[in-house]
């Protein structure tokens, strides 16, 4: 899958802008402030309906405006196109059109366009707390199978709502909220054993991808290590939870479930959070990332488009090279503010300047490196 | 903000808190009714104080009624000895569409959600319980919405009517009829499978 072109309405800094996109890679090049990473988030925001930079929807909307617009045009690798409208609104409500026809719900959007990310923020993912991490897994399980979506979005409500029970109970329960507290973990175990099972499989077949991903960029054998080992697992949730009743009454918040699961990342047997060297810490990361994408296009036979949004900049030269010769087969786009190494060949080039795209590629701006088809924008 | 005089901001705020009616659709009827003749507002007005004074809930199954029991209540010809438990007065109606069930209902008047504070003393269960053993009831169906918190209460009851030595089943849920398999979302088709029927005896 493709996206051809990208049109934005009140997006962020954008008043109005359009990109067309080609089929392999596309440089996004301009000055810092300019409004590169918020056309990449654009199209992240049509894969999972959110900001990759955990942005809240009014953060989207330009000021001043009451509603942002995304448009894209996607190709299918069996050629069929589809064009795309998300539209945000200051109110809160967003209406989604594939094809003109206006979808049920929003979250129906996912699935049609995908994306992977790469950006800066994802040193978070190694150097951070579990949540960070347990996004990522749900995600990919996500990208792999839509089902994954409500089955999260359903553990979330029942940890929510298991949690107010326990804080309703101050402390102690009565026989009658004791039963009502059994058909919560009933439900809580029945869905988090099945999550646990889901995200166990993942790490399992992620680990060997990750640590290729890592020995292409970093260019010699690490042992990195995706430990999911959570002890609550051993026992089945609802043991788990049957044991930590006591505590959980007491402290008025669920204490064990995937809820809190977290993954263990290790480099050379040593935790990654802790004895990892920031460069091998993004590595990690980035490794994380390319690992994902792979086991998605592999599972689901099609390649995401590959955003790498100012990751270059971030990496030595070594990396940055080593990554851009092991560039997942599909749609490439990566941003830069910087020149970008020789290694990056992009297939075209789009300048950004405050908010628009430009037509050419030569500019007076920082970027020299090679200029492919230049691309028109009309902004 | 207040654009309009107060007694018409007043009756947009009103309507505005009526479920599905969002600030526009407020504004929209707001004005229709100021349109329209004195006597047709008036009519709508005794409309909804009548019913407000005249509706009532059924003494036996919370649905609503006009009389001390509910139509189907007060229906001889309908089976007391099963009950569909259902979590409000409208699925009722739905049910009933489908001339498929000749029991009694029962309304719990919610479903179990401590985010909403509702817990079972909240809903009217302990007025089940009290149903089993003086009508004979021997099955019930729960019709509780297949949602997270309509499964849980539905979990609930089918503990709490264990001792109570009823046969207790659950309404399936699986693909709409007349659709098609492809058009159905995942859960909902990952729920037919499971509730997959035998055709090979």
């Amino acid at each position: 899958m493709i996206v051809t072109r990208i049109e934005l309405v009140d997006y962020r800094n954008y008043v109005t802008a359009a990109f067309d996109l080609t089929p392999g890679i596309t440089a996004v090049v301009g000055r810092n402030g300019q409004g590169k990473t918020n056309f990449a988030e654009a199209l992240g925001y049509l894969s999972t309906l959110d900001s990759f930079r955990g942005a809240p929807a009014e953060a989207l909307i330009r000021a001043g405006a009451d509603a942002a617009v995304i448009r894209a045009t996607v190709r299918h690798d069996d050629g069929r196109e589809l064009s795309i409208e998300a539209e945000l609104s200051r109110s809160g409500r967003n209406r989604v059109l594939v094809n003109r026809q206006k979808l049920p719900r929003t979250r129906d959007l996912l699935g049609v366009v995908r994306v992977s990310v790469f950006s800066p923020d994802d040193l978070a993912l190694v150097k951070e707390g579990p949540s960070e991490r347990r996004r990522f897994l749900d995600d990919t399980l996500v990208a792999l199978a839509l089902k994954y979506d409500a089955m999260r979005l359903e553990l979330d409500r029942v940890v929510k709502q298991r949690n107010t029970l326990l804080k309703q109970a101050a402390g102690r329960l009565d026989e009658a909220s004791e039963t009502t507290l059994d058909v919560w973990d009933a439900k809580y175990a029945e869905l988090g054993d099945r999550f646990g099972q889901a995200r166990a499989v993942l790490i399992a077949r992620l680990g060997p991808i990750v640590q290729e991903a890592y020995e292409h960029l970093a260019g010699v054998v690490t042992p990195v290590e995706l430990r999911y080992e959570p002890v609550w697992r051993t026992l089945g949730l609802a043991a788990a939870l049957a044991a930590a009743r006591h505590d959980d009454v007491r402290r008025g918040v669920s204490t064990v479930g995937p809820h809190r699961d977290d993954v263990e990342l290790v480099i050379n047997g040593m935790p990654a959070r802790t004895h990892a060297s920031q460069g091998e810490q993004r590595t990690l990361a980035l490794s994380l990332r390319l690992g994902a994408h792979r086991f998605v296009t592999e599972h689901t036979g099609s390649a995401p488009v590959l955003i790498l949004d100012d990751v270059l900049s971030e990496l030595d030269d070594g990396r940055a090279t080593a990554l851009l010769h092991h560039l997942p087969p599909g749609q490439v786009v990566l941003t830069s503010a910087s020149a970008l190494p020789p290694a990056a060949r992009p297939d075209a080039v789009v300048r950004i300047e405050a908010g628009a795209s430009a037509a050419e590629g030569s500019g007076t701006g920082p970027w020299q490196g090679p200029v492919g088809d230049t691309v028109t924008g009309d902004g | 903000m207040a654009a309009y005089t107060t007694p018409v901001q007043v009756l947009i705020d009103e309507l505005g808190r009526l479920p599905g009616i969002g600030p526009k659709s407020a504004q929209r009827i707001a004005f229709h009714l100021l349109k329209v003749p004195a006597d047709d507002v008036a009519r709508l007005a005794h409309a909804l104080t009548e019913a407000k004074a005249k509706v009532r809930f059924c003494a036996r199954c919370w649905n609503i009624a006009d009389d001390e029991l509910c139509p189907i209540c007060a229906d001889e010809r309908r089976d007391p000895t099963t009950v569909c438990v259902v979590e409000e007065a409208r699925d009722i109606v739905a049910i009933e569409r489908t001339g498929e069930f000749r029991g009694r209902y029962h309304v719990l008047l919610g479903a179990m959600s401590p985010l909403e504070g509702i817990g079972p003393e909240q809903l009217k269960v302990k007025e089940l319980f009290a149903r089993i053993e003086p009508e004979g009831i021997t099955e019930v169906i729960l019709c509780t919405n297949p949602n997270t918190e309509g499964e849980v209460t539905a979990m609930y009851l089918a503990r709490m009517l264990q001792p109570f030595g009823v046969r207790i089943t659950r309404i399936a849920s699986g693909l709409p009829v007349g659709g098609d398999l492809e058009y159905a979302d995942e859960l909902t088709l990952g729920r037919a499978l499971e509730g997959r029927r035998d055709l090979s005896a």
